[in-house]
């Protein structure tokens, strides 16, 4: 009748939470943290491998982009593909327009999907 | 936190002045946009963690000691959604693979003086994808001596937004209309892109950024949903690399 121990319920109450977030949660994520020390320490500001692993981090982070506008998760689904493809170039036309300001054209974008989500959500 | 910050500024006792200035820059540019976008996400994984009936306390240590957003919505709604811990414990190292290459990338610019293990893991726990996007094409434009400073600066303001938040995302827990979720919900992909865009320069820069756009549709029809994004980073990442080379070697032979 005991409760799982792999289940957070098990670790309810007093310091048991806080444990589990930190052999669960912290040391998994942090793990990677840790080892780029060991991979970083042989790397020189100017190698061309600097360059390359800056290349892998830009695709990486431009396809967890296109993944969040392709396949998103929660209220964003309700505004259609095709109007986060259009948000997403109205925050690149706001940006450019408004001589390379970031702040302007992130507003532009979330307004854009707010209004086509008011339209389009039902 | 503030420990370290001081750890590294006794190395050089008698240039802690020369710090200010960087440090507040630094802070003035979080200040001036990713702290606000930042604020906004963790806005919701405190609204998500009081959802969850999970504490205060412990939500705040994920942002505290997860510090990455995408990692900390995984804890939190597979807790929801009882999921085991060990198959949490999985997805969360899963999702934050991609600070490995952020982490790598950045470092090198960050070395202090007196270089210690503990002062690199206090440096590479501050390394998430906004410090990052920050960071990577401003420090090699800055006087060396003014980098660790203005990083220590940038990330721990927006880390004290980012908890702040935390707090009165928890706080509040108010069901927000769905139109406006779902605007809050574009705040980090837009976020990104722009910020993307702004640092690109050179070839590579160009090249990496419409890889990375590019190849994700295709991932989805040709491999299924379940791909693995950091592929796409390796594939998409040697190939802005090799093209710059290629772009390189002709402009040699040309000139």
């Amino acid at each position: 009748m005991s409760a799982d121990i792999w289940n957070w319920s098990w670790w309810s109450g007093g310091l048991l939470p806080y444990i589990a977030i930190i052999l669960f949660g912290f040391l998994p994520s942090e793990f990677w943290r840790v080892i780029s020390i060991f991979v970083a320490s042989g790397i020189d500001e100017k190698s061309e491998i600097l360059e390359w692993v800056r290349a892998v981090s830009t695709a990486l982070l431009a396809a967890v982009v296109a993944n969040i506008v392709l396949a998103p998760s929660g209220a964003l689904a309700l505004a259609p593909l095709w109007s986060r493809i259009g948000a997403m170039l109205l925050g690149l036309a706001v940006y450019f327009a408004l001589r390379k300001s970031v702040l302007a054209g992130v507003f532009a974008g979330v307004a854009a999907i707010a209004a086509a989500a008011t339209w389009f959500g039902n | 936190m503030a420990d370290g910050i001081h750890a590294l500024q006794s190395e050089n006792e008698q240039e802690t002045s020369n710090w200010r200035a960087p440090l507040a820059a630094g802070a003035l540019t979080a200040v001036r946009g990713p702290m606000l976008f930042l604020g906004l996400t963790f806005l919701g994984i405190g609204g998500l963690a009081q959802q969850a009936d999970i504490g205060l306390g412990p939500v705040l240590l994920t942002t505290v000691l997860i510090w990455a957003g995408p990692a900390q919505v995984i804890f939190i709604g597979s807790i929801m959604n009882g999921l085991s811990l060990p198959a949490i414990a999985l997805s969360i190292s899963l999702s934050s693979v991609r600070l490995l290459p952020m982490c790598v990338s950045l470092l090198p610019w960050l070395r202090p003086k007196k270089p210690s293990l503990w002062k690199s893991v206090f440096l590479v726990h501050q390394i998430a994808v906004t410090a990052w996007v920050e960071s990577i094409r401003r420090l090699p434009d800055m006087p060396a001596e003014q980098r660790l400073p203005w990083f220590l600066g940038f990330s721990q303001t927006i880390f004290a937004g980012a908890f702040v938040a935390t707090v009165i995302g928890y706080a509040l827990a108010v069901a927000l209309p769905k139109e406006l979720a779902a605007g809050l919900l574009f705040v980090t992909p837009v976020y990104f892109t722009l910020a993307l865009v702004r640092n690109a320069r050179d070839a590579i820069d160009w090249s990496a950024l419409a890889f990375g756009f590019a190849l994700t549709p295709l991932a989805r029809i040709f491999l299924g949903p379940g791909f693995d994004l950091l592929f796409i980073g390796l594939v998409g990442g040697t190939a802005a690399w090799m093209f710059k080379r290629a772009v390189k070697a002709r402009a040699g032979t040309s000139s």
